[in-house]
């Protein structure tokens, strides 16, 4: 599942990248891998991994993302950082990149540190979201990415939701459409990812052998705190929220 | 029927496609960016027209052409460039050409932040440019309404030939929710007399904001206000959530009545008598919905929740016109209420309790 040291996720606007970076960088550490989520989202000016900083430390993660003024800032700002993950040895780096072809701009920028074969470049999807609704448009989109990111994605993460309103239907409906993707594209589905409430019920129903990767949901609005772990329970962190 | 996850900027994008909308001028501002980029794909799906404009002050003016022309169309903007529309805006009512602006607001004063506020309420219920002019002005509350009332905005601009303000803050344009898109109604375009389409042999039509002789501009200013008095009386529009009881009633709109409904719920639980007005139209502001809750006889307080430093509340204070207190709880500068200290306001005033 992780035999690569460098994991990146790419994927349109919205289509879950975050939460799947966050989540997928915690079960590295669950599996007892020293590892580091990198913010590389210069897209989105609210929902980033910077706003829950704190709470991933806390659980054991190494964070790389903007800091101090900066964090709440709209600019393209990259940390020097990021450059140590991409040739440390020794730890995993987890990649969380902003969405569309204009935030996958950015990985032209490390090219020369990503050999072939060294890293995972995953584009997730939720069949759910308004632009990549069929087999078609979401190739379409992932040649766009590709092309921006001067890099050949490696696998499919199928991520199809409706956040609060998924229902099972929905993510095998989503998951019909991945699957279409990855036969025509000859991509594997390296993962499937189910918010962790809706787990037991997907596993039950599904008869194929894939990773399953449970989500817990940090990118809330604030009047949503509460309702998902009690971990994330933090009006008090929440200070920073939503920036 | 179908349900997709949608950013609420997106929504705006989408709701303003179905409605018939094919021309959209704007230029990109944190925290609405989102719009314009879905409108940059979406646009051409349907053989409408998304252009870029040079600065804020070329999109209203964009917008006035089209308008002019006969166009159904939208701009949008974050708080400093609504500032820059101003003027353009004025010329729109003047004009009385319909149009959909959305304001998706930021921190502020001056260049401020990316952060979710709702401190534009007097820029946009006062008229922010000059002269008497009255915008309608809608604010949504979730990804679902923005959908639902993009619609009755084209609907209402077109109605009273006036333009319609659409009133969001960040965390509304940024957030994702499920919404169901029904299949595309069939949407409509009047005959349009007023525009300067061409005269096919018929008497010259002029759009002009220009009145030297005062007895002809104070004859159109009464025109105009002719037109807000009816808008006044025929468009207040509200939600009532638990206010039948209510001793004590919170006011709020958009995302801090997306709190207040939490707060409410968590009060309920605990047996104590809380209730909320959720204003959907900043103007007319909905003085309807006091004067019902009033008449109910049980309310004792209202506390006005904004993320501002207190604007809405000079509007519920004119609309309880002294009847019973109006007190506010605010947070500003991007920062949002959250439910444990509005409820600890609540419990202030209810039980007399100190913290």
């Amino acid at each position: 599942m992780h035999e690569k040291k460098l994991t990146i996720f790419v994927g349109n606007l919205g289509s879950g990248k975050t939460e799947i970076a966050l989540n997928f960088a915690l079960f590295l550490v669950k599996q007892g891998y020293p590892t580091t989520i990198v913010d590389l989202d210069i897209i989105n000016p609210y929902f980033r991994t910077r706003m829950v900083r704190h709470v991933l430390e806390h659980m054991g993660l190494k964070v790389v993302c903007p800091r101090g003024e900066l964090a709440n800032a709209d600019l393209p700002s990259l940390s020097p950082a990021i450059q140590s993950v991409l040739e440390d040895s020794f730890d995993y780096g987890v990649f969380d990149v902003g969405g569309d072809e204009i935030g996958a701009t950015i990985l032209g920028r490390y090219k020369t540190f990503l050999l072939k074969d060294s890293y995972a470049l995953y584009y997730v999807i939720n069949q759910c979201r308004p632009f990549t609704r069929d087999k078609a448009s979401i190739i379409k989109n992932i040649h766009f990415i590709e092309k921006s990111a001067r890099l050949k994605i490696t696998g499919l993460v199928s991520n199809t939701n409706l956040g609060w309103a998924t229902d099972i239907e929905t993510i095998f409906k989503g998951h019909e459409v991945v699957k279409t993707v990855a036969a025509e594209l000859d991509l594997p589905v390296a993962f499937l990812s189910i918010r962790r409430d809706l787990m037991l019920q997907v596993s039950m129903r599904l008869n194929e052998d894939i990773f399953l990767l449970p989500l817990e949901i940090f990118m809330q609005p604030p009047w949503y705190y509460g309702i998902t772990d009690p971990l994330l329970k933090i009006p008090q962190t929440a200070k920073e929220i939503p920036r | 029927m179908a349900k997709v996850l949608m950013k609420g900027n997106e929504a705006f994008g989408e709701g303003a496609i179905r409605a018939g909308c094919r021309f959209y001028f704007g230029y990109p501002i944190t925290p609405q960016s989102e719009l314009a980029h879905f409108l940059a794909k979406r646009m051409p799906e349907v053989g409408g027209t998304f252009l870029q404009a040079e600065s804020e002050l070329a999109s209203i003016n964009m917008v006035f052409g089209a308008a002019g022309a006969g166009a159904r169309v939208m701009t949008s903007s974050s708080g400093p460039g609504i500032s820059l529309m101003q003027e353009g805006i004025s010329f729109i009512a003047c004009a009385e050409l319909p149009c959909v602006i959305v304001n998706i607001m930021r921190g502020g004063p001056g260049l401020g932040n990316i952060a979710p506020v709702q401190s534009d309420y007097f820029q946009a219920t006062r008229g922010g440019g000059h002269g008497d002019y009255r915008l309608i002005v809608l604010a949504p509350s979730s990804v679902q309404e923005i959908i639902d009332l993009v619609w009755e905005a084209f609907v209402l601009a077109e109605k009273y030939l006036n333009p319609i303000l659409m009133l969001g803050d960040g965390l509304l344009g940024q957030m994702m929710e499920p919404v169901e898109l029904d299949e595309e109604k069939e949407f409509f375009i009047p005959l349009r007399p007023w525009a300067a389409s061409g005269r096919m042999g018929g008497p010259k039509r002029i759009i002009n904001t220009l009145y030297i002789v005062p007895e002809e501009a104070e004859k159109h200013n009464f025109k105009l206000n002719q037109k807000y008095k009816e808008i006044e009386v025929k468009e207040q529009r509200w939600e009532n959530y638990q206010t039948k009881d209510a001793q004590l009633v919170l006011v709020a709109f958009g995302t801090a009545a997306r709190v207040c409904k939490g707060v409410v719920d968590y009060c309920r639980e605990q047996g104590l008598p809380v209730g909320l007005i959720r204003p959907i139209t900043l103007w007319p502001f909905p003085d309807k919905a006091f004067d019902y809750i009033l008449s109910l006889g049980t309310v004792r307080y209202f506390l006005s929740v904004e993320m501002s430093t207190g604007q809405m509340i000079e509007d519920i204070r004119l609309a309880v016109d002294g009847r019973r207190p109006v007190h506010f709880y605010g947070r500003f500068g991007g920062m949002l209420p959250v439910l444990t200290d509005v409820v600890k306001e609540v419990k202030k005033l209810l039980l007399k309790e100190e913290p």
